[in-house]
């Protein structure tokens, strides 16, 4: 079934050239496949690796060793450069250092600009790239007054105005106040369901990576563990292990449990945990 | 104050003004400057003057923008009028304060500061008019445009355009970031704004570096970012705007060579001069 593989990392090294004679590697012999329309989150400390695997994915960096496959190309040969950035987008951290124009309708029209697309094809694109995030009615706002949140939506419409099969957001809300955050993961969740877009979330906000169909974890340039949420976050001692936290409301679970609540495993999201005290209340 | 600087900034809107083509905008930018130096004449000078203020009105500018435009030049302005009311001891004299000293106000420096003056802020309103009504981008697309023949001695146009976009677009972002850098190092005790003009430029170097650095670090950040979007070199770019000279433009051709000219034949034709001119003085 390769054709539903969109990305594919084959025993993937990379190594930054100047830490060359530390021989100190960013990632170590990564190997997952993403299938089309999945819901990836990534998950790691600070300088795990992860962000590596973002630049890694759409021919910003092409590994040191092993292959990295996107629906079958190979990042590394010249000629699939541009094709492996039209089907994999990148959105980085800081909004601010993304956006190329200062108007936000013109700088979601840079990418499909890019791709020589007539008139009428970019500007269809651009509205249906804004809807899909909302900031349709931003569209002849200037993008330094926007908030950090809308800056991100944009930059995120950016890359969905040229239409990827998928999208890689390196840690899209570390730089951005909870309102943001939410707004953010909203508008991705939407483009994963609605859309059918692809996603791989990397982060390190636990509570990101609750509604994902899997989890990789990264530690020391390694991917440690893949696994359902159920299963990531069912092993307080392992996400310890690399530098992780549980997300707060099975640290919560844990602490009821330790004063003598009975609560069933793997609970953890809020809703689940209300849903639960509140059958026990009734119950009671 | 570090906020006030309004280059390349842009107020959307839907005037006539704004929808005007850019390289229309451009062409009669450069050909009002050329007139306004020029003109020597003070009827031709007002009608000039007269022609950018109503430009203003039409584009429905807020009044307080265009005042921080030309307050951002006011030093110039101020600084010309004086030079020319003391030095220029052309007319008659106006004004002796100080008998035994060389010194007086003539007419003649009376009338040449007021001319400077409202040609220098005749110019700034409708420079400013023309960032303020553009978008960026669209005003270095006109840019890139009206340079394409250079292209001919194999000079990257497009390039150059890009670089003015992305400096227009991070003008307000760095502005942003000299506050915080100023502000953070004011908060570990550099001393910004008191002291010597010469340890007031040597406290600056305590906001430039850190300003330096960052800067090369969105750099390269940007680029990254320019690349997943598959920009290349930019030489099969297509555009979401394309620009074509409408009737508007046409028309505004039209009018502003009726007005120029009008202001040139005043300015040059003896008979007008004597005729309006001389008798002012």
């Amino acid at each position: 079934m390769e054709q539903d593989t969109l990305l594919k990392f084959e025993n993937v090294s990379y190594t930054y050239e100047e830490e060359e004679e530390n021989n100190r590697l960013a990632v170590r012999n990564i190997s997952f496949e993403i299938k089309k329309g999945e819901f990836i989150v990534v998950l790691g400390h600070n300088g795990s690796g992860k962000s590596t695997i973002a630049k890694l994915s759409n021919s910003i960096y092409l590994p040191t060793s092993g292959r990295v496959l996107v629906d079958g190309m190979d990042t590394s040969v010249e000629e699939n450069e541009i094709p492996c950035r039209k089907k994999i987008g990148v959105v980085f951290q800081n909004p601010d250092n993304q956006i190329v124009a200062s108007i936000v309708e013109e700088d979601v029209a840079f990418g499909p600009e890019n791709l020589n697309l007539p008139q009428k094809e970019i500007r269809a694109r651009v509205d249906e790239a804004l809807k899909a995030v909302g900031m349709y009615e931003y569209r002849l706002h200037e993008t330094h007054r926007l908030s950090g949140g809308q800056k991100q939506r944009v930059a995120i419409a950016g890359i969905i105005a040229m239409r990827p099969a998928g999208i890689v957001l390196d840690e899209p809300t570390a730089m951005l106040d909870p309102k943001g955050r939410a707004d953010i993961l909203e508008t991705v969740h939407t483009l994963n369901k609605e859309l059918g877009m692809t996603v791989v979330l990397i982060t390190h906000f636990m509570e990101e990576a609750l509604h994902a169909d899997r989890i990789f974890v990264i530690n020391d340039a390694v991917v440690e563990r893949t696994g359902t949420p159920d299963e990531i976050f069912s092993d307080a001692a392992f996400l310890e292990t690399c530098g992780l936290e549980l997300p707060d409301t099975a640290k919560l679970c844990l602490l009821l449990k330790k004063r003598g609540v009975s609560l069933p495993d793997r609970i953890f999201t809020p809703e689940a945990l209300i849903e639960e005290l509140v059958r026990q209340t009734e119950r009671a | 104050m570090i906020k006030d600087i309004t280059i390349g900034q842009f107020f959307p809107g839907s005037s006539p003004i704004h929808k005007l083509d850019p390289r229309a905008k451009i062409l009669i930018l450069l050909v009002y400057i050329i007139t306004l130096f020029l003109v020597k004449n003070f009827f031709s000078l007002l009608l000039l003057f007269l022609f950018s203020f109503i430009c203003v009105l039409i584009s429905k500018i807020s009044a307080k923008s265009v005042w921080k435009s030309i307050r951002a030049l006011i030093f110039i302005v101020i600084f010309t009028a004086v030079l020319q009311i003391v030095y220029n001891k052309n007319g008659t004299v106006l004004l002796k304060p100080f008998p035994q000293f060389d010194f007086c106000i003539t007419s003649g420096g009376v009338f040449t500061a007021v001319f400077l003056v409202l040609r220098i802020i005749a110019l700034i309103l409708l420079s400013s008019l023309l960032t303020y009504t553009t978008s960026p981008t669209m005003l270095t697309d006109a840019i890139e445009r009206l340079l394409s023949p250079l292209k001919l001695f194999h000079i990257k146009v497009h390039s150059l355009a890009m670089m003015m976009t992305i400096a227009l677009r991070f003008i307000p972002t760095l502005i942003r970031e000299i506050d915080i850098i100023m502000s953070a190092q004011k908060a570990r005790g550099a001393k910004l704004d008191a002291g010597k003009f010469g340890e007031r430029i040597k406290a600056l170097i305590s906001v430039f570096v850190p300003l330096f650095v960052s800067s090369f670090r969105r750099a390269a950040e940007l680029a990254v970012a320019m690349e997943c979007r598959c920009y290349t070199d930019g030489a099969n770019r297509s555009r979401l705007k394309v620009m074509r000279f409408a009737l508007r433009d046409y028309l505004a051709f039209f009018i502003c060579a009726v007005i120029f000219a009008g202001a040139l034949v005043v300015n040059y034709v003896p008979l007008c001069q004597s005729l309006l001119f001389e008798r002012v003085i």
